[in-house]
């Protein structure tokens, strides 16, 4: 062994570095350990025990059962394309388990919503919605102030005034609409046609509309080819010609285009991160590396003794101090690549009018300095990259999972001394190599997104469903601890449970719909607030609360209105069966509910003697009981919980009211309000 | 409240990640839908945050020497009563100047000068200021510690208008953007909020809930996976909690005001006052004036200190004054020197000011240098002492806030330590009341 090397360590030395370690800690013992091998690698065994698990046999999923794979079927459905599954996929999910994922996946990624639903998932990461300012301010004043307010002179062939003013507002508020939606449509459009992903960073396109089309000046050479050119959100792709700038100047261009490098290049991508005179485009930079390589640099950044005396002591602490170079090596060069968008303030396009710093690491990437013939195109430099750096793939894989499961993989523990650290390990470990399995099926499969939806469906990281008992084991807080992040159990955003309420009941509750309503209830606005929330607070409780009632309210009287054939929720069963009375009508109760539990539940294997229906039966019974005991009860449904131009419903029996108790207690539970 | 339903509540609570410790008040869970929970009463803590780094130099601790201010000179530094601070009357156009702040507030101000941030980047400072943890992001923040630990039923215990808001998982973080959004949800079981018109007869409601109350009486002791079991609990504590947000309607107030502080504030001191509410991040940004510094920071200072001002004037009016316990910080300082643009860069030491309960105002512990460098100082007496003492850092102010808030040794708490061994803590920090 070496003592000084250890000495060191633990600040027994006289050394710059002082202390880094205790003497007692598991870092202690490794760093022993590995003294020890170097200066023995053949000898004895070691004595110490280290808190890093060797290999560890068992499988990580033993003891966890899968979700049905009904239940599957409908959380895919839902969850990717708004809607509940057929009677078909529900048959095909029962017959042939996982199998029947991959093609009706290959189908559900076909439909509409499914786009939809992937242009929300991906403005959750990338935000490219929340920048500020109107949207066509992303289209700069120096290179298209002729063509980017075009709607305000737009010949809407209206005479009356205010019809007029009202068609100019609509006409605006879809342009705007149409330019915030682009960076996402390119992400539509190359999943939808199954180009290579790596297109979100090499595109030498961008996908425009006929109304952003218009911004652009695009929009003649575009016309014939629009489906319906009168539609602001249909999308196509074009090229750019290189940038004219009002002066006249033409932007450097080898192919007379514009250097598109997929969203890199986006003008409201660059407007969402924008950058200063003392950023340096350092911003761009760090979002790169979270983005597209999965790495989050300021997670890194190393406690340094004095971080202030640093600062002072170097010219350019950046390039000279050894603890701020570890980083700026990496981060600088890839600012140094965005230097063309620089034009301060909006730092669209065009150079900085001094040049790009000189005392900044020079402009590349991982060691690779920019040739100087590809300047004019540094960003489809960067993207071709980005492409083949290895880390891509994991990180588009890591995507997914987010847009899954609305939380990100899991992190590498860093405290040895956690004495759940080899659980926690083990999690990680076990999550890392799913990531690293299904970031090959992409590579593999030509980068072709809709692949790692189907293997992170059929993954057992998103089927966990319940685990057997583990309480008496020996192991149980480890264990307890590896299985922390397992299953689902996502709090549904405002915008999925409106899809979810609008799948079960035919029709959308849209109270969510209200900005500040589903900003109370956790949503994002892409600027200010960006992550969804994850737990529900007291307020988001009392939304809870508010939307089974409301809902309940709305479509129970509604539906016993229509014909027994027609009903979504009482197809079954009419308001005069009561319960009590005679084994029939309680078992055409309990059928009743049976099927309220799939319905709004999904609990496609419950039956009528489950102890969950059990307690609902009791729930419609017990409300019964207390009504028919209470005096002065009035024999109709109220009057607020009538259909929309209905008389209200009689209720003599109260059993309308009763099934709304019902509903309403369905709707309260984490099946329904959760993924 | 009985020992059965309270055993309930405990498990519950556990199951939720909202710890062991007992909550005050507890609710008979078979009746909750026509019991209130007990308000929280306080203490309340509020942090208040100035994004983007401030500069500390204009305002608790004044330089004026070495080309670091340009506003004043040594000579102008002003002092009321232990404290020194920059003069600023008549150097900015709306907000409130530091005399006046030093004026009302300083004889209860505790200041921390020379606070060492460890690094100068934003988002790794922010999260170490508000957890204490430079190195995990998976710490919670003090409020949220605090929300936690104090009030686990509150339907918001833990309010946040920005800043690193970290839960790590103990406590619903609650965002309420718009004050009038809060009182549609007050009354949540009646039509329109409208306690004249429920949804549902009383006893509908009541069996509701008890059908609620067995679902999840079966369920905790089922074979749910963690985080299944932990969401299972958390939703069904959020509807439950809910129910007494309509304390919350007679404390907000007819008219909103203007500014965006004030804002933040009637929202916190309405749900403070309402006994709905342990802790909140209160935050406003635009202070990263890495250009024209002067101009911008004699902008926000005097705005942040007229938020402050506001706040502590509202809660006296509320009667909650005395149970505030404010925290006012940023993620780092500003270079002693300016830019080629008349900013400041981000710079790795600052300041921090405290005031409430159990804490000795009219001193300042720690200091800068003539450089802006940190004093180190000496944990046992605090008197600035470049050789013994030891460079103030957030996990020496987090630990005594701990202490401060009565939580340091919930297991909550131990859960997440800051590895501040006794000899290096902040002896006395809080002053002879604490």
């Amino acid at each position: 062994m070496n003592p000084r090397l250890l000495l060191k360590a633990t600040g027994g030395l006289d050394h710059e570095g002082k202390q880094v370690i205790k003497a007692d800690s598991t870092a202690y013992r490794i760093l022993a350990e590995w003294v020890r091998q170097v200066n023995d690698p053949h000898g004895g065994k070691s004595g110490m025990k280290i808190a890093v698990s060797a290999q560890d046999t068992r499988s990580f999923f033993d003891g966890v059962a899968m979700l049905d794979n009904r239940k599957l079927m409908r959380r895919i459905t839902l969850s990717l394309a708004g809607r509940l599954p057929s009677e078909d996929e529900l048959a095909a999910a029962q017959k042939d388990g996982v199998k029947a994922v991959g093609p009706i996946l290959d189908k559900l990624m076909k439909e509409d919503a499914f786009y939809d639903r992937l242009a929300e998932a991906f403005n959750d990461i990338f935000l490219t919605r929340g920048y500020d300012g109107v949207p066509e301010t992303a289209l700069s004043y120096d290179n298209f102030e002729k063509t980017r307010n075009w709607c305000q002179k737009y010949d809407l062939k209206i005479e009356d005034k205010a019809a007029q003013q009202k068609a100019r507002y609509k006409l605006t508020d879809d342009y705007r609409e149409a330019m915030l939606r682009e960076p996402t449509e390119l992400i539509k459009y190359i999943v939808r046609n199954e180009r290579p992903f790596t297109e979100i960073v090499t595109a030498d396109y961008i996908m425009v509309s006929p109304y952003t089309a218009r911004g652009y000046g695009v929009y003649d050479e575009m016309r014939e080819k629009f489906h319906n050119p009168e539609d602001p959100f249909e999308y196509l792709p074009v090229r750019l010609s290189a940038l004219k700038h009002r002066n006249g100047k033409v932007q450097e261009s080898a192919t007379s285009f514009y250097p598109h490098a997929g969203l890199l290049t986006t003008f409201q991508y660059l407007r969402r991160y924008p950058t200063t005179e003392t950023n340096r485009n350092r911003l761009r930079a760090r979002m790169y590396f979270q983005f597209f390589l999965g790495i989050d640099v300021l997670e890194l950044a190393p406690r340094v003794s004095d971080a202030a005396a640093i600062t002072a002591k170097f010219k350019v602490p950046t390039m000279e101090a050894s603890e701020c170079v570890i980083c700026h090596k990496t981060i600088d060069p890839i600012a140094g690549l965005f230097q063309d968008y620089y034009d301060l303030p909006d730092a669209l396009f065009g150079p900085r009018k001094d040049g790009w710093f000189k005392d900044m690491f020079v402009p590349g990437f991982e060691g690779e300095n920019l040739p100087p013939q590809d300047r004019w195109r540094a960003l489809q430099w960067l993207g071709e990259r980005t492409a083949k750096d290895p880390r891509f793939a994991t990180t588009m894989v890591e995507h997914v999972y987010f847009i899954l499961t609305g939380r990100k993989t899991l992190l590498q523990p860093k405290s040895l001394d956690d004495p759940l650290y080899d659980a926690k390990q083990r999690a990680y470990r076990a999550q890392r190599a799913e990531v690293e399995r299904i970031a090959s099926v992409l590579v593999k499969n030509g980068f072709n997104l809709k692949v790692v939806f189907k293997e992170w469906v059929a993954s057992p990281f998103y089927r966990a469903d319940t685990r057997s008992p583990i309480a008496n084991s020996p192991n149980a807080e480890q264990r307890q601890a590896e299985m922390a992040d397992l299953g689902i159990a996502r709090m549904l955003s405002p915008e999925q449970l409106e899809r979810k309420i609008t799948a079960v009941f035919g029709k959308p509750w849209n109270r969510l719909r209200d900005k500040q309503i589903a900003m109370l209830y956790g949503g994002i606005d892409s600027k200010e607030v960006t992550e969804r929330a994850v737990d529900p607070s007291g307020a988001m409780g009392a939304l809870q609360r508010i939307m089974s009632n409301d809902v309940a309210c709305k479509e129970v009287s509604s539906d016993f209105a229509l014909e027994p054939t027609q009903r979504r929720l009482f197809p079954g069963i009419k308001p005069d069966v009561l319960p009590g009375v005679s084994t029939e009508n309680d078992q055409r109760i309990r059928a009743a509910i049976v099927h309220l539990h799939q319905l709004l539940l999904g609990q496609y294997d419950i039956k009528e003697n489950d102890p969950e229906v059990d307690r609902t039966f009791q729930l419609f019974a017990g409300i019964l009981e207390d009504a028919h005991a209470r005096k002065g009860i009035e024999p109709q449904e109220t009057y607020n919980c009538r259909g929309d131009n209905e008389k209200r419903l009689p209720d003599p029996d109260y059993t309308v009211r009763a099934w709304r108790g019902v509903v309403t207690y369905l709707l309260r539970q984490e099946a329904f309000l959760y993924e | 409240m009985n020992n059965k339903s309270r055993r309930d509540f405990l498990q519950l609570c556990g199951l939720a990640g909202l710890g062991v410790a007992a909550p005050v008040w507890f609710p008979t869970l078979s009746r909750a839908a026509s019991e209130e929970l007990a308000a929280y009463d306080g203490p309340y803590y509020v942090v208040f945050n100035a994004a983007g780094g401030w500069d500390t130099t204009y305002l608790m601790d004044p330089k004026g020497i070495n080309g670091i201010n340009r506003l004043y000179k040594d000579g102008d530094i002003l002092t009321h009563g232990n404290h020194k601070f920059a003069p600023t009357a008549g150097k900015f156009q709306v907000g409130m100047s530091n005399e006046d702040f030093y004026a009302e507030f300083g004889s209860e101000l505790l200041v921390i000068n020379g606070l060492d941030y460890s690094v100068n980047n934003h988002s790794p400072g922010a999260r170490y200021m508000a957890t204490g943890k430079l190195d995990s992001d998976a710490y919670p923040t003090f409020a949220a510690l605090a929300a936690a630990c104090k009030g686990p039923t509150c339907p918001l215990a833990f309010l946040t208008f920005g800043n690193y808001s970290n839960t790590g998982n103990l406590v619903a973080m609650s965002r309420i953007p718009y004050l009038p959004s809060l009182a549609k949800v007050a009354n949540a079981d009646s039509i329109e909020g409208n306690l004249r018109m429920p949804y549902e007869d009383d006893f509908v409601v009541d069996r509701i809930q008890r059908a609620l109350k067995e679902q999840i009486d079966q369920r905790v002791a089922d074979t749910l996976l963690p985080r299944v079991e932990r969401a299972q609990s958390m939703l069904y504590a959020a509807q439950m909690n809910s129910q007494s947000l309509q304390r919350i309607t007679p404390f907000i107030p007819a008219k909103i005001p203007k500014e965006r502080l004030s804002q933040q504030a009637e929202i916190a001191l309405a749900a403070f006052k309402a006994g709905v509410c342990v802790s909140a991040n209160i935050s406003i940004g635009q202070f990263d004036s890495h250009n024209n510094n002067d101009v911008d920071q004699m902008k926000l200072i005097p705005e942040f200190l007229a938020g402050i001002a506001y706040f502590l004037r509202r809660a006296e009016e509320l009667k909650i004054r005395e149970k505030l316990v404010v925290i006012v910080q940023s993620e780092m300082g500003r270079t002693p020197n300016y830019n080629n643009g008349n900013g400041k860069d981000h710079w790795s030491i600052g300041s921090a000011m405290i005031l409430g309960p159990g804490i000795r105002g009219n001193r300042v512990i720690g200091a800068t240098d003539e450089k802006q460098f940190a004093v180190p100082v000496v944990p046992d007496t605090l008197a600035c002492d470049a050789a013994k003492g030891l460079r103030i850092r957030p996990e020496h102010i987090h630990t005594e806030l701990r202490v401060l808030a009565g939580i340091a040794d919930h297991p909550m708490s131990k859960k997440f330590p800051l590895g501040v061994v006794e000899k290096d803590r902040l002896k006395g920090l809080w002053g002879a009341e604490s």
